[in-house]
């Protein structure tokens, strides 16, 4: 699998995953805290856009309901794939910085 | 701000597969982050993407989703049907008492025989029920007393329903025993004859019996409805059983199902060997309160066609939603 499957909903995906590593959170607190992270706001549609297509992969999973309130963490598969992304994604800025000062 | 109206609104933009795994949780992220027309035109985007997503059958897990609603709407229509069951099981239970139908049933070994199997399937339906149904009620209370808070006050109506016909029963037994008067109502009733007033009071407990059968399965819906419970852990001692509840109770809903069928023949039958054996019966009132046996009779064969016919409905659901699980 690759981020491509996630179509335009990719960037989202990823953010979410990155930021479900730090914890279980609800879409509220996902959406805060992408935006306290990474500068990006995103939409309600656009978060459960994404949300529901990494459910779907077993990327993520939902906890039992707090309230109304559904919290949702990394799966072990949602784990290795984001740390394989994210792996990939640091040897492409590396060597686009040795690019850079060539 | 935006008000709750155009969250719903909204929400009702999503296909529904979409919103039953996602309209609550989705609602309250409304509540909280809805502030810019940004925000409502991404939500806009978001429900025509879930469409695309549904009519591409891209997503998995709301299909399944789908099919578990579909098992539960069929065992809520099972659980209505059997409710609706009872209200004429009743009926021909209060047709049957102190009719001339009883001394005959004593002596006609046929008559005994369908009204024996109207006794028996009244019971294996009032089992499969029970047992069906006791997961899910148990879940559903569990829900309600530590997250699903809203679903409290529905929880009560069964509640307020026994309790209302209980006072309702016990204000006719003060008037019946005379400790209560009433104009028109005559305490003690003589054989062959029934004052409009005393028919009057005796409707009043059927239909605060009916009301409240009517209110109770509505509450009953709309908790199930609303409450998330596709798989239940039961602790037994130290024991975890974990329970996929709308599988569980399938079995039980067919068997309840193919009782009440069996009920509807026997009571057939039985109206029909009756009608043989002492034709005066249909054309008299010996039905509850000196009634017209007849229009009692037909009522009770109605509604039991058409709970049966309700109940087989909802497993043709069922069955095709477990085909395609």
């Amino acid at each position: 699998m690759d981020t491509s499957e996630f179509g335009r909903f990719s960037d989202p995906a990823m953010l979410i995953l990155a930021c479900l590593a730090g914890g279980e959170k609800h879409g509220y607190a996902m959406m805060e805290d992408i935006e306290a992270t990474a500068g990006v706001h995103l939409g309600p549609g656009t978060l459960y856009g994404a949300l529901s297509r990494l459910e779907q992969y077993g990327l993520i999973e939902s906890l039992p309901a707090d309230e109304r309130r559904r919290p949702y963490r990394l799966t072990g598969q949602g784990t290795s794939f984001l740390r394989q992304y994210l792996a990939s994604l640091e040897k492409f800025v590396s060597l686009s910085l040795k690019r850079l000062e060539a | 701000m935006i008000s709750e109206k155009v969250r719903l609104w909204l929400i009702r933009l999503y296909p529904h597969a979409w919103r039953e795994r996602y309209a609550a949780e989705f609602d309250i992220l409304l509540e909280q982050c809805l502030r810019s027309p940004l925000d409502v035109v991404d939500v806009f985007l978001g429900a025509v993407d879930a469409h695309l997503q549904v009519l591409n059958g891209e997503n998995v897990s709301w299909r399944i989703m789908n099919m578990l609603n579909k098992l539960r709407t069929t065992l809520l229509i099972v659980f209505a049907a059997y409710i609706g069951f009872i209200i004429a099981g009743f009926s021909l239970v209060g047709l049957a008492d102190d009719s001339p139908m009883i001394p005959l049933m004593k002596t006609d070994p046929l008559l005994k025989a369908s009204w024996m199997t109207i006794q028996i399937g009244a019971a294996v339906a009032l089992l499969a029920v029970v047992i069906g149904g006791l997961p899910l009620a148990g879940t559903v209370i569990r829900r309600a007393l530590t997250t699903d808070r809203r679903n409290r006050s529905l929880l009560l109506v069964p509640v307020f329903s026994f309790l209302a016909l209980v006072l309702y029963v016990g204000f006719v037994l003060l008037v019946w025993t005379g400790r209560i008067q009433i104009a028109g109502v005559v305490p003690v009733v003589s054989p062959g004859y029934f004052p409009p007033g005393n028919r009057l009071l005796m409707m009043g407990v059927m239909l605060v019996f009916i009301l409240g059968a009517i209110a109770s399965t509505l509450a009953v819906w709309k908790v199930v409805s609303r409450t998330d419970t596709g798989q239940e852990t039961f602790r037994i001692g130290s024991r975890a059983l974990s329970v996929k509840i709308y599988s569980f109770a399938f079995v039980p809903a067919v068997i309840a199902a193919f009782s009440m069928l069996v009920i509807l023949v026997a009571t057939l039958t039985w109206g029909w060997l009756s009608f043989s054996a002492f034709p005066q019966v249909f054309t008299g009132n010996f039905g509850p309160w000196l009634t017209s046996t007849q229009a009692w009779y037909f009522g009770i064969l109605t509604l039991m066609g058409l709970c049966v016919l309700s109940a087989f409905f909802g497993l043709a659901r069922g069955l095709s939603a477990r085909k395609s699980m």
